[in-house]
């Protein structure tokens, strides 16, 4: 008879799972006893918080579900930023961890803690496992609940002695949901009041998150709005999602979005959401959020509905549905003239100015970068000014093109997340751009790249501070640099070296003209190389991102230098 | 405002806790909460002082809980407004805590 942990292997396997991140320890063994023959390719991350992460950059590169592996106590204690940041940005992704013998549960034993109370409320749902006959139907349920409607993290913590059990096992179940009545409803009818909204629109926008890409609906969200040809822009998530050489297409939206986006945003009368949450990094201050417009919000969660500013109008629903349902309605009206409107929204007066001050070497390092990257290229960005920078500048190719942290901005982030993407995009090159703060919370997964060859680009632009707690400082705190030095760091190019990964030094005097041509050597043979490689570009300590809408402030009081 | 609300679950693991965290995680006192069986499913009754956004979030959230199945708000019924026997103090302060009987109770 099958033990436990064989079982739930053959139902990982049913799932579909064919890679899993993790990190052993105890309660977790009879697992890892049984992971070498079945099937499932694990890979040993060097923290747990480097698993899940892994395990999310590989579920939001290729839309499968991301599966992370930890022990009881600290194994999945450290799960947990990792789980919060599923949650906020939506990521499928099942957690397995080991919980001690079921007869110590609630008594403090070693390296006990209360797993699923703790990850309660930070998941879509949540089991404890206390013996092996939960096991099947409680890892079914786990991915079905993980990849519908609004994908998001599940935990499945399993008792040791639940693993080591063995029992008659006839394969792996078939979770069916109970049907849920619909009590909160979106207008089922909403393509008449939309088509009336939209005929009475002076100046209508469309705003592009995350959920259009989630639900596979890019191809007919671009119909639409080329039939539309209204102004449109995207949150950090929703880059990508329209080509960045469209004429109607504005560039990123909110804090440090583009100053035509938060110009058109502003100044609307018909606000389009196609899968965005709406927080506060895109409204600025949320009573002043598009002051004179009408919304409508096409979203597959209710419960993301009127958290900052009531809609109009709600359209439930899967975009996939929703869209070409909406388009199908709007194909047969004749569309009000907005052409006016187009010219001063997407004018040339509003166009993105040259980098300038104190960041301009370090934002055209990062444009020499993108310019030279193959189509299909993943640009994976850590938290701070250097992720600011790239979502201003990458003009992603495809819709999973840019990954970033962008919900919860765990720092930390991206290098974890890049071995994920690496190894769900093994053709691509993946570039993971990281901060010289945020690189230290994980650079012992150096050694995770070294031991698989993933032939990862890192680039850290090391600025010395922790960038953008001191940019706020310096703006909104008098320049109180409180904390925030780190002009101690270690030096980054040996440390690659100590892992056994190439590791090289740029610095702004490299982008100007006279070194310009042995710099774009160093470029092309580090983007091109096939071993993982290690750069660092030493930027300026008091380089700022901007455009900036400073924290409570409206989206048109946009400040564009120090 | 006061208002009550009715959420209709089924009992499965740490749905209640849930229902409950929609409204702690907000900093929501919670002054009346009852959970009892209820034909087919369960129905948590919760007394809340909340605003017509809190309403509209509350009401989404537990909706989106897998397993609650239905979400109703009404007016508050005359029991839920009475003091229970629990808003005496508990321990009552008169109990001490000393004495064998408290030590071997806290070993």
């Amino acid at each position: 008879m099958p033990r436990g942990a064989e079982i739930a292997l053959q139902c990982l396997r049913a799932e579909g799972v064919e890679l899993a991140f993790g990190y052993p320890g105890g309660a977790i063994m009879p697992l890892y006893d049984g992971l070498r023959t079945s099937g499932i390719r694990h890979v040993l991350t060097r923290h747990e918080q480097g698993a899940v992460f892994a395990a999310e950059g590989h579920a939001r590169a290729t839309g499968k579900v991301g599966v992370a592996i930890a022990t009881s106590g600290p194994g999945a204690t450290n799960l947990v930023t990792g789980i919060a940041d599923a949650k906020m940005d939506s990521v499928p992704l099942v957690c397995i961890t080991g919980q001690v013998r079921s007869s110590l549960i609630g008594s403090d034993a070693f390296q006990e803690t209360d797993v699923f109370g703790m990850t309660l409320s930070l998941t879509k749902w949540n089991r404890l496992v206390r013996t092996i006959d939960e096991i099947p139907p409680a890892i079914a349920e786990a991915f079905h609940w993980a990849r519908s409607g609004r994908p998001g993290p599940v935990v499945v913590d399993i008792a040791t002695d639940a693993l080591k059990a063995s029992m008659e096992f006839a394969g792996p179940v078939k979770f069916h949901p109970h049907p849920k009545p619909a009590d909160v409803h979106g207008d089922s009818t909403f393509g008449e009041t939309l088509i009336a909204l939209l005929e009475t629109a002076k100046r209508p926008v469309a705003l592009v998150g995350a959920g259009a890409k989630l639900s596979g609906a890019i191809a007919d969200l671009r119909r639409l709005l080329d039939h539309l040809q209204i102004p449109t822009f995207a949150t950090v998530h929703g880059l990508g999602a329209v080509p960045s050489g469209t004429p109607y297409y504005l560039g990123m939206v909110g804090m440090h979005g583009t100053r035509a986006a938060n110009l058109a945003l502003d100044e609307t009368d018909l606000l389009l959401v196609f899968g965005a949450r709406l927080d506060d990094r895109v409204t600025g201050d949320p009573s002043r959020f598009a002051p004179h417009a009408r919304i409508v919000h096409f979203e597959i969660d209710p419960a993301q509905l009127d958290r900052v500013r009531s809609c109009e109008l709600a359209v439930i629903g899967d975009l996939a549905e929703t869209i070409p349902s909406f388009y199908s309605e709007v194909r047969r009206i004749s569309l009000p003239d907005w052409s006016a409107w187009r010219t001063i929204a997407c004018g040339e007066e509003r166009a993105e100015q040259d980098p300038r001050g104190l960041a301009a070497p370090a934002i055209r390092f990062l444009d020499e970068l993108f310019r030279r990257l193959p189509e299909e290229s993943v640009v994976v960005a850590d938290v701070g000014q250097h992720q600011m920078w790239a979502a201003q500048r990458y003009r992603a190719s495809s819709p999973r093109g840019f990954i970033t942290s962008g919900g919860l901005g765990a720092m930390g982030f991206a290098l974890p997340a890049a071995i994920g993407v690496q190894l769900g995009k093994p053709d691509a090159t993946v570039l993971c751009i990281s901060g010289d703060g945020g690189f230290q919370l994980n650079l012992q997964e150096l050694a995770t790249v070294r031991r698989l060859g993933t032939p990862i680009k890192i680039v850290i632009i090391d600025n010395k501070y922790l960038g953008m707690v001191r940019q706020w400082q310096q703006l909104f705190y008098g320049r109180n640099y409180a904390e925030t030095d780190m002009s101690d760091n270690p030096d980054f190019v040996e440390i690659a070296r100590a892992y056994r990964i190439n590791g090289r030094r740029l610095d702004a005097d490299a982008m100007g003209e006279a070194n310009f041509a042995v710099t774009s050597q160093a470029l092309d043979s580090f983007l091109t190389s096939p071993e993982p490689e290690l750069l660092t570009f030493e930027c300026h300590p008091e380089a700022n991102v901007f455009p900036m809408v400073p924290a409570g402030a409206r989206l048109s009081e946009m400040v564009f230098e120090d | 405002m006061m208002q009550a609300f009715h959420i209709h679950y089924r009992n499965t693991q740490g749905t209640l806790m849930r229902i409950l965290n929609a409204a702690s995680r907000r900093g929501i006192d919670m002054s009346y909460v009852q959970a009892t069986p209820n034909e087919h499913a369960h129905v948590a009754t919760l007394l809340l002082d909340v605003n017509p956004r809190q309403t509209g979030q509350l009401c989404r959230d537990w909706h989106a809980i897998v397993d609650v199945v239905k979400v109703r708000a009404s007016a508050i019924a005359a029991d839920m407004a009475k003091p229970g026997e629990w808003s005496t103090p508990h321990p009552p302060a008169t109990v001490s805590a000393s004495g064998s009987a408290a030590r071997s109770a806290m070993a």
